[in-house]
């Protein structure tokens, strides 16, 4: 990413979450991760991590074949 | 019986579309789809047809809230992918589409299991020849695998109706939960209904066949089967504590293997089994709230979901190519496509002023609600991955990223119309909830979406995405390969099975044949003149081929010696 866009991400990542902090946000969360601010960012970053790095080991590990498996005859 | 049903509205179609031509064609298939939008639209909840059949009585058209709901929204989508559709040529695809839509109203606005069933199969035939449209021979091979999987869903829908009867003596479709115990025949219409929702592992043949259509047909064959699917549990199995698993299951299900794949409307089709995952967690938990929030999440799925796939057929249509690591930096040739799939990205993606925002929200915001923290969680879990891959992965591999010498063909402009009539409905919705909250069909909806809550952790949760997107992009990168998925049950172990039991079989008989032949060939000689194989035995060969009598016959002399003696012996014998 370019440094110009690291910078708009970054105040964009801030802006969101001074907003959490401030009065005009009224939380009804259920437990205790809706109450922390920026938690939803971290949530999706950490996710969108886990879910590329868990998927893409699963993929290698068992489901991956070349594309021609179904037509190839098994071995 | 003044109300016009729909399904109607297009039978009518198809059978005009087969006798018309050229532009007369594309006008009634246009009239048609908007007439039975207008005739859904019309239906007010006095309209019934209903007519009793061997001491049965069957409703062939029931309208509540919730049937108009599904039935606006499956006509409207008729309307768009007829649009679409209409520089296809082919009377008969034209005309399959048109049954497999009239099929799906027909169930929606079925009042009994038993022409539910009926309209359920009518869709299951219809679609099957949408598919094999596809032309390929891929196609032809995943119809079949597609035609199998249905006739054992539909066996199963069909056994527990039967039984479902046998037990209560009622036809009528209303919930099947709530009354004590589920019976056998309930859990096998789960089971058949489950196959059409496309619920793992039931769901291989979705995302096997439906990229094997044409590019026209997919934008149908995703509307359609799993929505009627989601239709019926809404409206038989609300509250089955076991779909809120399997819902969380297949949400996330199909963003795993979303990663994995290469094929551009396959991973579409993943999405598509990961949406419905939404949908049935909210019938599983069977909250005023979720259950509207399914209802409001198909419709916008259905709308996002077809745009999104007209988008990916438009790529494929332009460029011929289908696979993420053969596309790559088209942008400047298709703005307009990038710019109305971009807008069916955002809605899936559930970002604010999209559809998808207003509807998804309600499943998961009903999750928290219900104390289900964990699936909230996870359903959470599978918006970012849905973003990943529709709103980033595809999007920038296949329109942006490493720019590969790709030709491009203009698209044809019915499909950039229908596609902008499926934006503007996508963003409409987003920005007012209201008109469809206001359709949804269980007690008022006390629930606002656009609070700064909902709208902060949403946006947090789409920038959060993104910037893993960008530090991972590098390992994004798709590779030329399949996954495996369930199919693979019955394409490797059951086709060595059919090997066996049938190849084997019909290769022993022929075998059995063949030597027969060799016998009767060996043996024919030696019928015809029996005396061949003493004459062979014997060494000589100038026996004839055929048998003569007089060949071998003695002389005479020796017939009247041998009756001389055998009188002298007797005579002898006696004295």
């Amino acid at each position: 990413m370019t440094r110009r866009g690291l910078l708009w991400t970054g105040v964009a990542a801030a802006m969101l979450v001074i907003v959490e902090l401030m009065p005009v946000h009224e939380s009804h969360g259920h437990h205790w991760w809706h109450l922390l601010p920026g938690f939803d960012l971290l949530y999706g970053f950490v996710g969108c991590v886990a879910i590329i790095l868990i998927s893409k080991a699963i993929g290698a590990a068992w489901l991956e074949r070349t594309e021609t498996y179904y037509e190839d005859p098994p071995e | 019986m003044t109300a016009l049903h729909p399904t109607l509205v297009l039978v009518a179609t198809a059978i005009a579309v087969g006798v018309t031509r050229g532009l007369a064609r594309q006008i009634v298939m246009v009239a048609g789809a908007v007439s039975a939008l207008a005739a859904a639209a019309a239906l007010g909840p006095d309209a019934s047809w209903a007519h009793t059949v061997g001491g049965q009585s069957l409703e062939l058209l029931r309208v509540d809230s919730l049937s108009s709901l599904f039935g606006l929204i499956f006509s409207l989508i008729t309307v768009v992918g007829v649009i679409y559709a209409l520089q296809v040529k082919r009377a008969s695809e034209q005309i399959a589409t048109l049954v497999y839509a009239a099929g799906s109203l027909g169930v929606v606005f079925a009042g009994d299991w038993l022409t539910a069933f009926v309209f359920w199969e009518v869709m299951g035939i219809a679609s099957l020849a949408v598919i094999w449209h596809g032309g390929t021979p891929r196609t032809r091979a995943a119809g079949f695998r597609y035609l199998f999987v249905h006739i054992a869903g539909g066996s199963l829908f069909f056994a527990g109706v039967l039984l479902h009867v046998a037990e209560t003596g009622d036809l009528a479709l209303v919930p099947l939960t709530g009354s004590g115990s589920a019976s056998a025949g309930s859990w096998l219409i789960l089971l058949g209904v489950a196959v059409n929702a496309a619920i793992p592992p039931l769901h291989a043949w979705l995302t096997d066949a439906y990229p094997e259509a044409s590019v026209t047909g997919t934008v149908f064959l995703s509307a359609y089967t799993t929505k009627t699917a989601v239709y019926v549990l809404i409206r038989a199995f609300p509250g089955s504590e076991v779909l809120v698993w399997a819902g969380v299951a297949m949400a996330l299900y199909g963003v795993v293997y979303a990663v994995l794949e290469n094929d551009i409307r396959r991973l579409l089709g993943y999405h598509i089994v990961s949406q419905v995952g939404y949908m049935v967690a909210g019938v599983g938990m069977g909250t005023a709230l979720s259950l509207n929030g399914s209802a409001a999440h198909a419709f916008c799925h259905i709308l996002y979901k077809a745009l999104l796939l007209m988008g990916a057929g438009a790529v494929i249509q332009a460029t011929g190519r289908r696979k993420l690591t053969e596309l790559g930096g088209i942008w400047r040739q298709m703005r307009v496509v990038v710019v109305l799939y971009l807008v069916g990205a955002l809605s899936i993606s559930g970002m604010p002023l999209f559809n998808g925002f207003i509807s998804k929200s309600m499943i998961v915001t009903a999750a928290a609600d219900d104390g289900r923290p964990l699936v909230e969680l996870f359903l959470t879990l599978a918006s970012i991955g849905t973003f990943l891959h529709t709103g980033l992965k595809l999007p920038y591999f296949m329109f942006f990223g490493p720019r590969r010498e790709v030709p491009v063909r203009p698209v044809p402009r019915n499909m950039t119309v229908a596609m902008a009539i499926g934006a503007a409905c996508c963003f409409a919705l987003g920005v007012l909830p209201t008109w469809l909250y206001a359709r949804l069909p269980f007690q008022a909806v006390d629930y606002n979406p656009y609070t700064v809550d909902h709208v902060v952790t949403a946006l947090q949760l789409l920038l959060g995405t993104g910037v893993g997107f960008w530090v991972l992009v590098t390992k994004l990168g798709s590779s030329p390969t399949i996954s495996l998925d369930t199919d693979w049950l019955y394409r490797r172990p059951f086709a060595f099975v059919w090997g066996v039991a049938v190849t084997g079989a019909s290769r022993g008989g022929a075998s059995i044949q063949v030597a027969t032949r060799q016998a009767v060939a060996a043996l024919g000689p030696v019928a015809a003149n029996p005396v061949l194989l003493l004459t062979r035995l014997g060494g000589r060969a100038s026996a004839p081929a055929r048998y003569e009598a007089n060949a071998y016959r003695l002389p005479i002399g020796v017939t009247v010696f041998c009756v001389i003696a055998g009188f002298v012996l007797l005579v002898l014998a006696v004295w």
